[in-house]
């Protein structure tokens, strides 16, 4: 009988063991008496058959064995020869030729642990037979195995598109084999497409890389996944599964034509180039360098901006600024008026939320954002020009907005560009809300306004003036398909004092509306008191106003205080008083505004609030009586109350009380059934602003209590937004309204500074009052063309990329998405090539050496870029002030040989730094000193290469340097950098001066390679390159199957090292691939179920994660696919229910006592 | 000094990565040692129960040795780690049952130290050698018993 049935029916039968001495010609026989111990190993218990053979591994030996087998005479194999680990397999297989299970066989080590190492014949002879009774007592507990083998799919996974990378997709793919590489740079070629010229054949390294690089993009059989990192690696040899992260580069590849244009209209070029390590600066849309591939750039975003991210409005502040720092001030018009129609309001206006967030503002002061808004607004309407936005075609539907300030304009500007019929409908006599009416003309002219209101009608809007809304149900029965409440917070607050009904009485917001519209009567002769904040009530308001309120926001009331001051001196008033319950240092008005009042003649009374209003008795405002307050405690908004001071009244004479104390919505009158609360604001969904009646949305104010313009604006885009999606049937989902990258980190952004960005001059100009105002001219003076110039340029990009518009303007193919998120695929593969190179050492880390304090000490990679055409400095080797170098040192082992780094030798910085000394001395003629421990130059054609350097006159030195320093100790050594060294083979210290200092720097690993090596389940070495399987025989394989090294990952190495690595490694895979299947570890863990009680000791313990809990009937299931065969588990288990194939406890315990019978 | 003709026995518990593949390199470079210690081959150190060392002594042996990689080499990752732990408690254990130290050995050998097997294993012999054997009333009772049952 042969195959599986004949297995498993000698599973059942006593064991019928066979012993087979080897005499391995004279290694076992002169000293182990063979015969003896054959009559030994026949004399013990269960043995069948002993025989001895001159070679057992022989065919005439293994046919013994296999005769035996068939011949039903043995059913259990037991070879007493060399190691297990030279022939084990031999005799499994010559088992299972036999017909029985491989696995039935059991060697006994007679030559490398009895003959060779024992010197006496008998104590061999004695040895030999204890080792083969163990074996004969072990192989009988052997049980029924059979080979396993797994599929393997025939996809490869290469990681890491450096020269090896590359080299071994290609290999595979011209195999016909499907292959995934993964590059986490925007493009493939590694380190190589850093170089100029390799070694030693001086070869353009971009010459003979970028065909391979082309071929790689080009190939059917080959998907890139550039920009794209392993996140996760699951299964086993032969079936992979690994999840990689698609980083977004915000253009779609396969829209992208490669044509360059967002490249070279990108408005910020100053970002430092990572490719040229530093040295030069590239765009935010950019390829690293130009032969690419793929050819498609990236767009470099680090988050959003601080500017653009804390903008109430939604206005990209950074790509405005951007712009104008091109020049583009028509462009930068166009993105603001993207946004909001209010652009010369807002550049007055805005109380510049993005100015605090700056993150120039934490060094010498931040850009003038808003200064810079008004420029360009100022710019587009002098010119006249035509905005170059126009609205949609009409589609039928028409919206009423009720309310026609910040919110209610941007959002039928935005409204009318999607092509619905807009009406605004406006109480007061003039539109604009507060900006028109409450904003003082010094501050924000009407013309501006005026002109801000032109953009919205220049549309097609409607807007009727003096026309109040009682009933919203009216106006949809007039036909209005939305309607937007829009009104703001008009009502003021009183100010709850006895008197507060006497003529002279007046509210802020009553007082600002009335100068502005031209009413106002002249206050000579009248003295004003204006109160700001207020009494208990005040906090209630404020408190309301908060919800759902930015952070840091500035008080509208607080602002109408300086307002109404500064009006009242300009209407005539002889004396003005503001009077203030808090401190000058908790009030929130800008202090500039403070500060001008001041200087206009206001008086501020702090720690002063109102009692009463003081009549003449004939219903005249003749005074105001007044208490003194200490501040306590701090209260809900968190600032000291005011606790009046008993008998502290005192009396202001004034004929005029303007009370500043809040504002709030009144939206009752509005019915349609919409809910509103006590404070008078509208009930609305925070997200979609739609109210409870469906077709009625509300914004700004009058949801939210006062705020602010910026924010009335933003609201209003999303207003028109969501009423948009609604009228045509769509969800409305606040996600998809202003998703933006999370905001960047302050302290980020400044870590990443060029050095010579630093603090500079703010050269902001000054704000200029005049000291006795008699109009409302505007104040502020506009900023000059250079002045605006100059404060644009301070910018510090913080988010990279400042979302000006100009790449998305100039794609002719439509492929540019700033909406584009990292996305995940997950691959199956059999076979994954590890190929992630190195990384240059960090030459910061040897302080004397100078590297980042003096500026001419540069690595070598850095000198790769100065030699390369297309680097830094098109090619030119010069010092940092231009001039080229008459002299250059080059020192060898800069963190290679070293104790206190890295002890090894990295293997190519001594040809590399042959090749630049020639490369330098070609270019510039430069005198080159070249400090070296040993000349390593061991390939092919490289010491030839070093006699050749050596003839062009390279001087050099045997001896490591010291130090590099700049203090000269002689004349001819002013101004340079001098190399102090030891010059072992002359015997002196020489002090070499030199122009400019190369570091050849050791190549280490990556500064991820852990983390990849346990994603992978490889290990790394003690200096933490990836750990082959035999430093010899297996250099391309690792002690995990199915994954492979090749390149720099495993150890330093030259490029032709690493093309035959990758090679190598995909010649493996193709092994795998082709056979089809691999066979398993055999002696895998297992569970005897019945005998586990879910005690869980040994599932921490295995590294490789092939024990689970079977959790419903509280058992261990161990994966025999996963599991490596180690037995540590094994060990553990208390109650033996787990056990291990081939190295069960019975098979182990028999064999000690076979080993320790006496014989 | 008299003769000591006491043949101690020592069973090795060797691991096959690296201990196992030193024995082979002592076979190879032909590095003769003392015959007493008798390999039993584990895939990995970690896979030594510490039933294994108890029974061994039970059976008629006189030490028991155990060689694994090196710490952070071990082929499994970790596995050295835990025979390391398991060993230190057993040997806790060992020490309240009356056996002396020295009759349980921890080495570290790595694939290349074929000279470190020798002399491991010229020490052990020699050192239990004087040592004598392992004296415990039960155990030895119970190998002399199955000494008898295999005749």
């Amino acid at each position: 009988m042969s195959g599986p049935d004949a297995d498993r029916s000698q599973a059942a039968l006593p064991a019928k063991v066979g012993v087979y001495v080897c005499h391995c010609g004279h290694n076992i026989a002169a000293k182990v008496d063979v015969e003896r111990v054959a009559a030994f190993a026949a004399s013990l218990p269960g043995v069948a058959v002993a025989r001895d053979y001159k070679f057992m591994c022989s065919d005439p030996g293994q046919e013994l064995i296999q005769r035996d087998i068939r011949d039903g005479l043995v059913n259990r194999v037991v070879v007493a020869s060399c190691s297990p680990l030279m022939h084990g397999a031999t005799f499994r297989r010559a088992t299972e030729a036999g017909g029985i299970s491989p696995f039935y066989s059991q060697m006994a080590s007679i030559r490398e642990h009895v003959s060779w190492v024992t010197a006496d014949g008998g104590d061999a002879t004695e040895k030999a037979s204890t080792l083969i009774a163990g074996a004969v007592r072990r192989v009988a507990a052997h049980e029924q195995l059979d080979r396993r083998r797994a599929p393997v799919h025939p996809d490869v996974l290469v990681v890491g598109g450096g020269i090896g990378g590359i080299h071994a997709a290609l290999t595979l793919a011209d195999a016909g084999k499907h292959v995934y590489l993964v590059e986490r740079e925007p493009c493939i070629g590694g380190q190589m497409a850093k170089f100029d010229k390799t070694f030693p054949t001086l070869d353009c390294a971009a010459c003979i890389l970028t065909p391979k690089m082309v071929q790689v993009g080009q190939h059917p059989n080959i998907d890139l996944l550039s920009f794209s990192e392993v996140e996760e690696v699951s299964g086993y040899v032969g079936s992979f599964k690994v999840k990689v992260r698609r980083k977004a580069r915000y253009i779609n590849e396969d829209a992208c034509t490669g044509c360059n244009l967002c490249v070279e209209n990108c408005t910020w070029d100053g970002i430092l180039s990572e490719f040229d390590h530093g040295l030069g600066t590239r765009p935010v849309a950019y390829k690293p360098f130009p032969q690419a591939v793929p050819a498609c750039p990236v767009i470099d975003r680090a988050g959003t901006s601080r500017c653009t991210f804390s903008c109430p409005a939604g206005i990209k502040a950074h790509g405005y600024v951007s712009l104008v720092r091109k020049g583009e001030y028509e462009k930068a018009f166009n993105l603001v008026l993207d946004a909001t129609p209010l652009v010369g309001s807002l550049g007055r206006a805005c109380y510049a939320q993005c100015e605090t967030e700056c993150t120039r503002a934490s060094l010498e002061g931040p850009l003038p954002i808003r200064r810079l808004k008004r420029f360009i607004a100022d710019a587009h309407y002098e010119r006249g020009a035509a905005a170059a936005i126009e609205a949609a075609p009409p589609n039928g539907k028409q919206v009423a907005v009720v309310g026609s300030g910040p919110g209610g304009l941007t959002a039928a500007w935005q409204l009318a560009r999607k092509g619905y019929r807009v009406k605004i409908f406006e109480a007061a006599p003039e539109p604009g809300g507060m900006l028109r009416l409450a904003i003082p003309g010094y501050r924000l002219p009407v013309s501006v306004v005026e002109r801000d209101i032109e953009n919205v009608t220049a549309l097609g809007v409607e807007i009727a003036t003096s026309t109040r809304v009682g009933n919203l149900e009216e106006l949809r029965r007039e036909g209005y398909d939305a309607i937007l409440v829009a009104t703001g917070a008009p009502v003021s607050t009183s100010l709850g004092v006895p008197g507060e009904d006497l003529d002279g009485v007046v509210s802020g917001l009553e007082f600002l509306e009335a100068a502005k519209l031209g009413e106002a009567a002249g206050l000579k002769g009248k003295r004003a008191v204006i109160v700001g904040g207020g009494n208990v009530a005040m906090d209630a308001a404020r408190t309301a106003r908060r919800i759902g309120a930015p952070e840091e926001l500035s008080e509208p009331e607080e602002i109408m205080v300086t307002d109404a001051a500064r009006t009242a001196w300009r209407l005539g008033a002889p004396e003005v008083i503001v009077v203030y319950r808090r401190g000058r240092g908790e009030m929130p008005a800008y202090p500039e505004e403070v500060d001008a009042a001041e200087q206009e003649g206001t008086r501020f009374s702090f720690q002063v609030a109102p009692v009463e209003v003081v009549g003449d008795g004939h219903g005249r405002a003749t005074g105001l009586r007044c208490v003194r307050t200490e501040l306590g405690a701090p209260d809900a908004s968190g600032r000291r109350r005011p606790e009046p001071v008993p008998g502290s009244e005192f009396v202001i004479a004034c004929e005029m009380v303007i009370a500043a104390i809040g504002l709030r919505p009144e939206a009752a009158t509005l019915a349609a059934g919409l809910l509103t609360a006590a404070n008078g604001t509208i009930q609305a969904d925070p997200g979609t602003l739609q109210t409870d009646v469906p077709y009625v949305f509300a914004a700004g104010d009058v949801v939210s209590g006062a705020l602010d313009i910026a924010h009335a604006v933003g609201r209003g885009q999303r207003a028109a937004f969501m009423i948009d999606r609604w009228l045509q049937g769509e969800q409305l989902d606040p996600a998809s309204f202003d998703a933006k990258l999370p905001v960047v980190d302050q302290a980020d952004v400044l870590a990443k500074q060029h050095p010579a960005r630093g603090h500079l001059d703010p050269r902001a100009p000054a704000i200029r009052f005049a000291a006795a105002p008699a109009d409302f001219a505007e104040l502020e003076p506009p900023l000059t063309e250079a002045e605006a110039r100059y404060g644009a340029e301070r910018c510090l990009d913080c988010g990279g990329c400042s979302e000006c518009g100009q790449c998305i303007a100039v794609c002719e193919a439509d492929a540019i998405d700033l909406a584009m998120c990292d996305t995940e695929v997950e691959l199956d593969v059999g076979a994954i090539i590890v190929a992630t190179g190195f990384k240059p050492f960090d030459a910061r880390r040897i302080p004397e050496y100078g590297y980042g304090r003096y500026p001419n000490v540069y690595t070598a990679p850095e000198v790769e870029r100065l030699l390369n055409a297309s680097g830094p400095t098109q090619g030119e080797i010069v010092l940092r002030g231009g001039e080229h170098p008459r002299t250059v040192g080059i020192i060898h082992c800069v963190g290679s040989r070293d104790a206190r780094y890295n002890a090894y030798c990295s293997r190519v910085c001594c040809m590399y730094s042959l090749k630049l000394a020639h490369l330098i001395k070609e270019r510039t003629g430069a005198e080159v000193y070249s400090f070296y421990i040993d000349m390593r130059t061991p390939g092919k054609g490289y010491e030839e290469f070093y006699g050749k350097v050596m003839k062009e006159g390279v001087h050099l030195i045997r001896g490591r340097v010291v130090e590099v320093s700049d203090e000269a100790e002689w004349p001819g050594a002013e101004g340079k950098l001098v190399l102090r060294a030891e010059d072992t083979l002359a015997g002196v210290v020489r002090q070499v001066p030199v122009d400019m200092v190369v570091l050849a720097v050791a190549l280490e690993p990556q500064a991820d390679a852990e983390h990849v090596g346990r994603l992978l389940n490889i290990s790394c070495g003690s200096e933490g390159f990836f750990t082959e399987r035999h430093p010899k025989l297996a250099p391309v394989s690792t002690f995990t199957d199915g994954v492979f090294l090749a390149g720099a990952c495993q150890g330093p190495k030259d490029i032709p090292d690493t093309v035959a690595q990758a090679g190598a490694a995909a010649a493996e895979a193709l092994v795998m691939i082709d056979r089809g299947s691999v066979e398993l570890e055999p002696s895998t863990a297992f569970v005897d179920a019945a005998k586990c009680s879910g005690c869980r000791i040994c599932l921490g313990l295995c590294p490789f994660g092939a024990l689970s809990l079977d959790a419903e009937a509280n058992v261990v299931v161990a994966n025999e696919v996963l599991c490596k065969g180690c037995g540590v588990c094994v060990a553990a288990c208390p109650s033996g229910a787990l056990q291990q194939h081939l190295f069960t406890d019975e098979q182990i315990l028999a064999e000690l006592e076979g080993v320790l019978k006496d014989v | 000094m008299s003769e000591n003709h006491f043949q101690p026995k020592i069973v090795a518990f060797f691991c096959t990565w690296c201990t196992y593949t030193a024995a082979d390199l002592a076979g190879i470079s032909r590095l003769a040692y003392a015959p007493n210690v008798r390999v039993i081959r584990l895939m990995c150190s970690g896979r030594l129960d510490p039933q294994f060392v108890l029974a061994a002594f039970r059976h008629g042996a006189d030490g028991v040795l155990i060689g694994g990689c090196h710490p952070g080499d071990c082929h499994y990752q970790e596995g050295n780690y835990k025979a390391r732990r398991r060993i230190e408690l057993l040997r806790a254990v060992l020490r309240d049952l009356g056996v002396e130290d020295q009759r349980l050995r921890l080495e570290w050998i790595s694939a290349s130290e074929g000279e470190k097997v020798q002399r491991v294993c010229n020490e052990m012999t020699e050192e239990l050698r004087r040592l004598g054997p392992l004296r415990l009333e039960r155990p030895q009772r119970q190998a002399a018993e199955l000494a008898g049952e295999a005749r």
